[in-house]
């Protein structure tokens, strides 16, 4: 029989970890095996928390991936939507960590390989205009892509305060996996408009629609002159 | 190593010299030969007669279409020759053909491209062994030396070329197994590339393999790397004893060689540990779960199609605690000005002056009296006056009297003198006086 390290959510609240590992969660950090520390604690108090944190309207979702989160629920804890560059970035970044050939520099990618990989896959103009929040674009090419450029930048500070990866140096990263939290809509064998709409129902995501207009009504807002007004949405 | 003096003064005699190196495949894979003939037949030189055959035969390998191969074998070792890289070592000139051997150069550029050594535990055994040995010997001499040629033999020498020498043995091997890492990595990724589901075990095996030989590595550099400072240290003592300097510098230098050696071994162990973790967790949450690897097609399609149905994942978010400071009043800041004097002064009063009146005064009765021209005004006038006030009054005098009368001058004015005043002015007729 494995013995359990706290007997009582008392004994979970007095570990010294816990203050820095609920004030982690609470802002929307995802705490995987790296953290191995805060991990373990997790992974040993794991029941009290999900206790504790169903009180306050959230769920402790720990994933097989190897990474713990909070998923808010209520609106007794603050939460927020990923803006549309870090979910851009992210699932860029996601589709990189699945390349084979990350493996051989465990997981290090320099920042110009993502720009590279977004740029090929959603196209140019496109990213750039995704990228450009504000109502009326920059006219300036260069301006543009500055812009893009300062969002991916951005994007990817957020993501790291989340915990879905590690900036290294200024133009390097280092992958973690949380990421792989965007692949989840295309991981199973359902379609992915089912999977993301089992994903809606369990508020691990909000179709941009929900809020903004129909889904499908961004696509008619972005091209040719106009974009969707993007920003964080708090609650 | 040279000093940064030294290093000036040698880059500039390579710059002076134009010394450069040129070396194409051909004359590389020919350096390869006669290194290898000349190890398997413990050959100290090559004939002139062999270098040709060799190339002859490497032309046949390498490019078998060659024309005039033997004029292509004397161009060869001419070139090897002038870039340094093969040497004549009889000294015979022109009495008899010549014997060649491989440079220093050459051997350490085949070496570079040839050498396959890689740390084993077996090789790391046997090096660590003889060092032991040999460190023991020279401790043995070092106690027992008692000239400067005793310590010159016995220990400067044998530390500066065979502890040394072993100990970049050491680290010779220890890059040979950071290259066989690199490799390791490469082909798991290559591997992950081509076969995907197939490859796991071949991944793991792999991972397996060099992180036993890794840990095993540095458990040996642990243990006997001890074992080594030890005797080191003893030999230091025994040459700072008998202030042999030297000694105890060369000791320290295969000391920084050893330490190398050993944080080697923890570096490579930590930088593996973690690329180990990396690919066991890849081959568990990413390849074991999706084996027909369509997770990454599905996302790539997913992202594509990111602006035709944009979502956004839901996260916590509770924003710092607000420290807010202590309420205070209302604190009313006046505007910035500088302190201004107060130009609005009320007027004083005074007693009045009667002088202008008494003036006025004396200046109607000297009207009354007659007079016709200003002279007889101005005299009659200021001569009632104290002397220093006259002058000022006579201006006004003139003033007065212009108010009173109608006053005329010719044209060419006379400048009359007032009696006894002492004061000289220019004269006007007067007319009648006029009725105010």
């Amino acid at each position: 029989m494995i013995e359990q390290p706290y007997v009582s959510l008392e004994d979970v609240v007095q570990d010294p970890v816990f203050p820095d590992v609920d004030i982690a969660l609470r802002r929307g950090r995802h705490i995987d095996l790296e953290d191995s520390e805060w991990f373990a604690f997790l992974a040993d108090a794991q029941s009290h928390l999900e206790d504790l944190y169903r009180r306050f309207g959230c769920e402790l979702i720990r994933v097989a991936d190897g990474y713990f989160y909070l998923l808010p629920s209520g609106d007794r804890l603050g939460r927020r939507h990923l803006s549309r560059g870090e979910m851009l970035v992210g699932q860029g970044l996601a589709l990189m960590y699945l390349d084979p050939a990350t493996v051989k520099a465990a997981g290090v990618v320099p920042v110009a390989q993502l720009l590279e990989l977004l740029t090929s896959l959603v196209g140019r103009d496109r990213l750039i205009q995704m990228l450009n929040f504000r109502k009326r674009p920059p006219k300036d090419e260069r301006v543009a892509e500055e812009t893009a450029r300062r969002e991916v930048s951005k994007a990817l500070r957020g993501l790291e305060r989340l915990g879905f990866l590690e900036r290294l140096a200024e133009e390097e990263i280092r992958l973690r996996s949380p990421l792989m939290r965007f692949a989840d809509p295309v991981r199973g064998l359902t379609d992915p408009a089912q999977a993301l709409a089992r994903l809606v129902e369990r508020g691990e995501v909000l179709l941009e629609g929900d809020d903004q207009g129909s889904a499908g009504e961004l696509e008619e807002a972005l091209p040719p002159e106009h974009e969707g007004r993007e920003g964080d949405r708090r609650k | 190593m040279p000093g940064p003096t030294d290093l000036h003064r040698l880059l500039g005699a390579l710059h002076q010299g134009r010394v450069g190196l040129s070396l194409d495949t051909a004359h590389l894979c020919y350096l390869v030969v006669l290194r290898v003939r000349a190890a398997q037949g413990s050959l100290a030189s090559f004939t002139e007669e062999d270098l040709f055959d060799l190339y002859l035969q490497v032309c046949e390998l390498i490019e078998p279409d060659t024309a005039n191969p033997k004029k292509r074998a004397t161009n060869a070792i001419a070139h090897l020759r002038e870039q340094r890289l093969l040497r004549r070592v009889d000294g015979a000139g022109l009495v008899r053909p010549g014997e060649y051997t491989l440079t220093r150069l050459a051997v350490a550029v085949v070496d570079f491209f040839v050498e396959d050594e890689t740390l084993t535990t077996e090789s790391l055994t046997v090096l660590t062994r003889a060092l032991t040995s040999q460190l023991g010997a020279v401790l043995a001499d070092a106690r027992k030396a008692t000239t400067e040629r005793d310590w010159r033999i016995g220990v400067l020498e044998p530390l500066r070329v065979t502890v040394s020498d072993l100990v970049s043995g050491i680290e010779r091997r220890q890059r040979g197994m950071d290259a066989q890492q690199e490799e390791v990595r490469e082909r798991i990724s290559a591997l992950l590339q081509e076969d995907w589901f197939a490859a796991v075990d071949d991944c793991e095996q792999l991972l397996e393999d060099t992180s036993t030989t890794l840990r095993e590595l540095n458990e040996v550099l642990m243990r006997d790397t001890t074992h080594l400072q030890a005797l080191l240290h003893d030999i230091e003592q025994v040459a700072a004893a008998a202030t042999s300097e030297e000694a105890v510098d060369q000791v320290q230098h295969v000391q920084e060689h050893l330490d190398r050696v050993a944080a080697w071994g923890g570096d490579r162990q930590r930088a593996w540990s973690d690329y180990y973790q990396f690919v066991q967790r890849y081959l568990r949450g990413v390849v074991r779960l999706d084996p027909d690897r369509a997770v990454s097609q599905r996302l790539r399609d997913q992202l594509a199609s990111f602006a035709h149905r944009p979502f956004a994942f839901n996260v916590a978010d509770e924003p710092s605690i607000r420290l807010l400071r202590d309420e205070q009043g209302k604190v009313e800041r006046p505007p910035v000005t500088s302190p201004g004097a107060d130009r609005e002064r009320l007027p004083e009063l005074v007693d009045p002056d009667p002088a202008p009146l008494a003036l006025r005064r004396s200046v109607e009765e000297a009207l009354g009296a007659g007079c016709q021209t200003l002279a007889a005004v101005e005299t009659r006038v200021l001569g009632a006056l104290a002397a220093p006030e006259r002058y000022c009054a006579a201006g006004r005098v003139a003033s007065l009297v212009a108010e009173r009368v109608q006053v005329s001058s010719p044209l060419e004015r006379t400048w009359t003198p007032l009696g006894e005043l002492d004061i000289t002015m220019e004269d006007w007729s007067l007319g009648p006086v006029e009725e105010q």
